[in-house]
């Protein structure tokens, strides 16, 4: 007769830190050699930076800078303008981790940087007079939008119109309403820069992605004039290199316009510019994700008597999207470092900033001079964002596994 | 061995006096230079059970394909419930609201629950309210066996739990005419069983069905008619007991002698 066997506990699994030495780092002659030596090269290089940042480095300069890091020459007496976007996006970001709960994406990348504030505050309330209650107003904003989101979930619905209107407010309370003097004052956005002009080109890969979006359904129309116009738009513009397309957008634009060419801001040539390129290769990435679905969804949803255009936004483009998220995440990156090519227009974002801190003569001044330290401080801070950017998509990428396929 | 059909038109035709649903004429089909669909002539009636058999590549599948206009033809007529299939859209749509399609492959839409899969086009489609359209969602989920997965997604369904759902998704639009296209053959055999329950039942509930398969344990039991197709063309017709007990074509036979 048959007997089933009768379940047996596993194997107890032996771990601790010595046995995982042995099995990964000590686990044969040749593996033991190898282990020594290259913790010997990095147990050297680790000590010679330490050595550096720590002992030997004159940090002096880039604090000193600070606020040219941050906004450039925006003005000193106005800093509460961009610290009050700031806060309102804080504030934004704190409802959607309330509504979200513990452990959401968007609940880590607040705390992410709520973190980054709440430093920005210590040091500003111990070293900086004029941000000395503006940066804890925006470390409190957050706090209040989080405690909003967690007793009002339903907020929920409103958060993106808020982020929409956010957006638009955001930029006006940058520029300012009225020509002159006063808080209110506009500020000429060849007066941004720094961390401030990083972010808000950053913010040009926002509307690409909705352009990429057509332009990757427009190459698939049957509709010869829409496919061609795509195709031959997404094919140039990848084409050529970003940093050419800045330059011949700061002197085709005004042209194409027809207005005089300082009548159009620097700033606004470039987002263009950044804004179609990143479009571009948004379109590409979506393309990819569209020829992903199976033909068989197309297939159920027509026959289930959905138009072609109900179709593609309800069935295909929900699954595409999901599926090129990873690119589009990498795209994001990329472009938020890509925006330091906008030098070549005469721009001063925030790696510029730090070529131009380099040589002011105070640096020149340091003995062997501060290149390194400013520009080590800057990949620092570039790699808090992209590295948030990168575990924000990880974990997107499991949420929406949930349930798929 | 001589073609029994070279040059012969055998039509399908319902019998007279009932009430005509589809009415396929003349049909002729390509696939680039592959003539695929062969002077097709077929009728179906009101709440007759057709069942479509044939090896593969014979052309059945594109035939259903055609009643819904999944593919277009090129020559000949189909009507489905009165109306035209032409490249006139609308008349398109409207004969698609009219039919519901079951496919070999399920095509559940993975990003969307069980539930929001069945409701999706009653909603956007009829406009229907959502709960009114979640209600008859789970009449009909109640009525395939499985309501206690209306809120699961269908990766987590197994293959005939999915199937059925497809199933339940086409009835809850109220079609007119049900066509399945080898709605077994992608599913493990444990499981077959569920799908062909479900499928009995409409049969017997008087659901006009269209049917390509090879089940031809289903084929006997509810089948009005089967037609067998070879080479894209109708080969014979009759009913399950005719094609049981004396199929007249010699490929008929041979057909039959390899898949019962």
């Amino acid at each position: 007769m048959f007997v089933p066997i009768a379940p047996r506990p596993a194997p107890v699994p032996t771990r601790g830190p010595v046995v995982w030495l042995r099995k990964n780092l000590f686990s044969s002659p040749s593996n033991t050699v190898l282990t020594i030596v290259t913790g010997t090269v990095v147990a050297f290089a680790l000590y010679n930076l330490a050595l550096f940042v720590f002992v030997d480095a004159s940090w002096g300069q880039v604090w000193a800078n600070m606020k040219l890091f941050g906004v450039y020459r925006y003005p000193a007496d106005l800093l509460w303008r961009p610290l009050a976007v700031a806060a309102g996006m804080m504030f934004l970001l704190g409802a959607m981790a309330g509504v979200g709960g513990r452990g959401s994406i968007t609940a880590n990348a607040f705390f992410a940087f709520q973190g980054l504030v709440g430093l920005l505050s210590v040091l500003a309330v111990l070293f900086w007079p004029s941000v000395r209650v503006l940066w804890p107003m925006v470390l409190v904003a957050g706090f209040v939008g989080f405690l909003l989101g967690r007793a009002r979930p339903r907020v929920v619905r409103a958060l993106p119109w808020a982020w929409a209107a956010w957006f638009v407010l955001g930029l006006v309370v940058l520029y300012g309403v009225v020509p002159g003097t006063g808080p209110l004052r506009v500020v000429p956005s060849r007066d941004w820069g720094g961390f401030l002009l990083t972010l808000v080109l950053f913010t040009g890969i926002i509307p690409s992605f909705p352009l990429g979006v057509a332009l990757a359904l427009g190459r698939t129309s049957r509709l010869p004039a829409i496919k061609y116009f795509c195709i031959a738009f997404i094919e140039i513009v990848r084409g050529a290199p970003l940093i050419m397309w800045l330059f011949i957008a700061s002197l085709l634009l005004p042209l194409i316009l027809n207005v005089d060419a300082n009548s159009l801001p620097a700033i606004m040539r470039a987002y263009v510019a950044i804004t179609l390129f990143s479009a571009a290769y948004m379109a590409e990435n979506v393309r990819g994700g569209l020829q992903a679905v199976p033909r068989g969804q197309v297939e159920a949803a027509r026959a289930l008597g959905l138009s072609a255009w109900q179709t593609t936004m309800l069935i295909v483009l929900p699954q595409a999207l999901r599926a090129v998220i990873p690119a589009i995440v990498g795209q994001a990156i990329g472009l938020f470092k890509d925006t330091s090519l906008v030098f070549i227009v005469g721009l001063v974002d925030f790696f510029r900033v730090a070529d131009l801190v380099s040589v002011q003569p105070q640096s020149l001044l340091v003995t062997g001079g501060v290149k390194l330290e400013v520009f080590l401080f800057v990949a620092v801070i570039y790699f808090f964002f992209a590295y948030r950017m990168s575990v924000a998509s990880r974990q997107l990428e499991r949420q929406l596994g949930v349930g798929v396929r | 061995m001589t073609q029994a059909t070279t040059g012969t038109v055998v039509r399908a035709d319902a019998p007279p006096g009932g009430e005509r649903i589809i009415e396929i004429e003349g049909l002729n089909k390509w696939f680039g230079d592959f003539h695929v669909l062969r002077d097709i002539y077929m009728s179906v009636n009101k709440g007759e059970v057709v069942v479509i058999i044939g090896p593969s590549g014979s052309g059945k599948s594109t035939l259903i394909r055609c009643i819904n206009r999944l593919e277009e033809h090129q020559e000949g007529r189909i009507v489905v419930d009165g109306i035209e299939l032409t490249d006139d859209v609308r008349a398109i749509d409207k004969v698609r609201r009219e039919t519901g399609m079951v496919f070999q492959q399920f095509n559940l839409f993975p990003h969307l629950t069980v539930l929001e899969n069945i409701t999706l086009a009653p909603i956007r489609v009829r406009r229907w309210k959502k709960s009114e359209a979640e209600e008859r969602a789970m009449f009909f989920l109640e009525k395939v066996g499985i309501p206690e997965q209306a809120h699961k997604y269908p990766g987590q369904l197994s293959g005939g739990q999915q199937q059925r759902v497809a199933i339940a998704r086409s009835l809850t639009m109220g079609p007119k005419v049900m066509l399945f296209d080898e709605p077994t053959s992608a599913l493990d055999p444990e499981v077959i069983g569920e799908v062909l329950d479900v499928m009995v039942q409409l049969a017997k509930e008087g659901m006009t069905m269209i049917v390509v398969t090879h089940e031809m344990g289903f084929a006997r039991e509810v089948g009005d008619r089967v037609v067998f197709m070879d080479a894209g063309q109708i080969v014979e017709v009759g009913t399950p007991e005719h094609f049981f007990q004396n199929p007249r074509e010699p490929r008929t036979r041979a057909f039959l002698s390899k898949i019962l």
